[in-house]
């Protein structure tokens, strides 16, 4: 009986959103006379952040400072359509619409400007809130006072609407299939995990989690950091912990309470390093892909190399209960049968009577 | 029954086995600490009984009769953070903000008590029994134990918001 040492690998492709057709975000935006901006986005922030990542692509987008922009996602009567947060959609998806929405308002922006400075629109740039002509930044007019002018001199609320909207695929009439565009932002991740499997109690304790995520462009890498930890920590929990309704709508895996819905706690924290890959998308905002829903798929396979690289049992079910570790380990302690031929599995036996876990006799050369 | 909460001492009517949580959220309408599990699993209900992290929903407010109750209410305010709460907005600790209450609190306390810097293995025996389902919990120990060590200690350490009024006035505006 003893503790044994395993590392598992797994990588993930994540399509972003839903990979079929449609699944729309809108975002509507106008400007006050005062040149602050609201944004009416649909993609609910539900934490991970898709309030301050969008708040900075209209900032960045338009060319005005973070604070002049005011994120409103809160009413669904005043708020455009999103399908939902879901499916690490916010950033690429919502992302996208509400960029779109301000590249419209910027031409707005610029356009008036062209009438208050007298200079083509095609020769202004937008800057930290300002409108100026390149080459000569000596002429220059705020975006608040081409916010005002428009209202109170042009008669213009100056405002973009735009929607994120995949192209839908075409059926053919003959053989009705569905022939589908490759997924525009598919973002990749491997996940490493060193576990401990007590081959007497069964229980599994992860170690170490290494997480790679190609994510395109961190807008906000700390958010980055944050769902990958959170997403670490939620894949350790469906991996070892937590039963997630395989058979769904059947109840039979629910714990009947709280205490029974064993979640991880800091207790179960592994030591977590993280590395994020920027290989932006062409489709991207600022080309973002995606990170969301993702960072909590690769490390349930993972640990399940794991366990195998540790112990030598497939655990086809997750999670990873000392239960299930040890059902596993006692079926392949049976020995197997072959007519005359009584086998043991050697990963076990050998290492279960061996005093240096099979590495070689004491005392002698290799 | 009369309790202290946050320094403002206030009579109970609330029947005495009526657990400490609801009086605060039901009869005071304070409602930092959140109803979770409500059994005493997940910690975010917690708040500071004469300076003690405790489970509000599993104590029967008869039981902290003439007590000093701190809520997250009593902590800090959004334009005075402490020093903790600075920290977590630093350190980006909180993502859906359901379990950071209780976790700022415990987290407050720990500090109190140890009245220095923290070492990692404190803050996961006093955030124990705190659950979170979104940070993966490792911002909050870096906020915890960067609270600790002083380095987040007022909100002059963090962007200033935005005035009320904005700063430029709109072109024929009749303002």
């Amino acid at each position: 009986m003893a503790k044994h040492h395993g590392r598992g690998f797994a990588t993930i492709e994540y399509p972003t959103g839903m990979n079929q057709n449609g699944d729309p975000s809108q975002a509507w935006i106008k400007l006050k006379p005062d040149g602050r901006v609201d944004v009416f986005s649909g993609t609910v922030d539900i934490g991970q952040g898709s309030k301050t990542v969008h708040t900075q692509i209209v900032a960045d987008a338009l060319g005005v400072p973070y604070d002049w922009v005011t994120m409103d996602n809160t009413n669904t009567d005043s708020s455009a359509v999103c399908t939902g947060t879901f499916a690490s959609r916010g950033t690429f998806i919502g992302g996208n619409a509400v960029r779109l929405a301000a590249e419209k308002v910027r031409e707005r922006i610029l356009d008036i400007a062209s009438k208050e400075l007298e200079i083509d629109p095609s020769d202004l740039d937008i800057e930290d809130g300002e409108v100026i002509a390149r080459g000569a930044p000596q002429k220059k007019i705020n975006v608040a006072d081409v916010a005002g002018a428009a209202t109170y001199n042009y008669g213009e609320l100056i405002s973009g609407s735009s929607t994120a909207l995949k192209p839908f695929a075409d059926v053919d009439d003959a053989t009705g299939q569905v022939e589908i565009e490759p997924h525009s932002a598919i973002s990749y991740a491997a996940c490493v995990a060193d576990v401990e499997v007590d081959d007497e109690t069964g229980e599994v304790v992860v170690q170490k989690l290494v997480q790679v995520y190609d994510v395109g462009r961190a807008i906000n890498p700390t958010l980055v950091e944050g769902q990958i930890e959170g997403g670490a920590i939620m894949g350790l929990g469906l991996g070892l912990l937590e039963n997630s309704y395989p058979y769904y709508p059947s109840v039979k895996h629910r714990g009947g309470q709280f205490g029974a819905y064993l979640a991880p706690a800091l207790r179960d924290m592994p030591e977590i390093d993280n590395v994020i890959i920027e290989n932006p998308s062409a489709d991207g905002p600022f080309g973002a892909k995606a990170i969301g829903e993702m960072a909590n798929n690769a490390q349930p396979p993972a640990i399940a190399n794991a366990i195998f690289d540790a112990v030598g049992v497939w655990l086809t079910e997750m999670p990873a209960t000392p239960d299930r570790v040890l059902e596993a380990l006692a079926a392949k302690r049976e020995p197997t049968r072959d007519g005359k031929r009584v086998v043991f599995d050697e990963h076990l036996s050998l290492k279960a009577v061996s005093a240096n876990q099979g590495e070689g006799f004491f005392g002698v050369e290799a | 029954m009369n309790l202290i909460v946050n320094g403002s001492e206030v009579e109970i009517v609330s029947p005495p086995l009526t657990p400490l949580l609801h009086v605060l959220r039901d009869e005071l309408d304070i409602t930092g600490p959140k109803a979770g599990c409500q059994q005493g699993g997940c910690g975010t209900c917690t708040v500071l009984i004469d300076g003690e992290p405790r489970r509000s929903c599993l104590t029967a407010v008869a039981a902290v009769d003439g007590a000093s109750i701190t809520t997250i209410e009593g902590v800090g305010q959004a334009e005075e953070l402490s020093a903790v709460q600075a920290a977590f907005y630093k350190h980006y600790a909180a993502q859906c903000g359901f379990c950071t209450p209780g976790m700022v609190l415990a987290a407050t306390a720990l500090i109190e008590r140890k009245g220095g810097p923290v070492e990692r293995d404190e803050v996961l025996e006093a955030l124990g029994g705190h659950y979170c389902r979104c940070t993966g919990y490792v911002k909050i120990i870096d906020a915890v134990m960067a609270a600790s060590r002083g380095e987040v200690d007022s909100v002059d350490d963090l962007p200033v918001p935005e005035p009320g009024q904005p700063e430029v006035l709109p072109k024929g505006s009749p303002a």
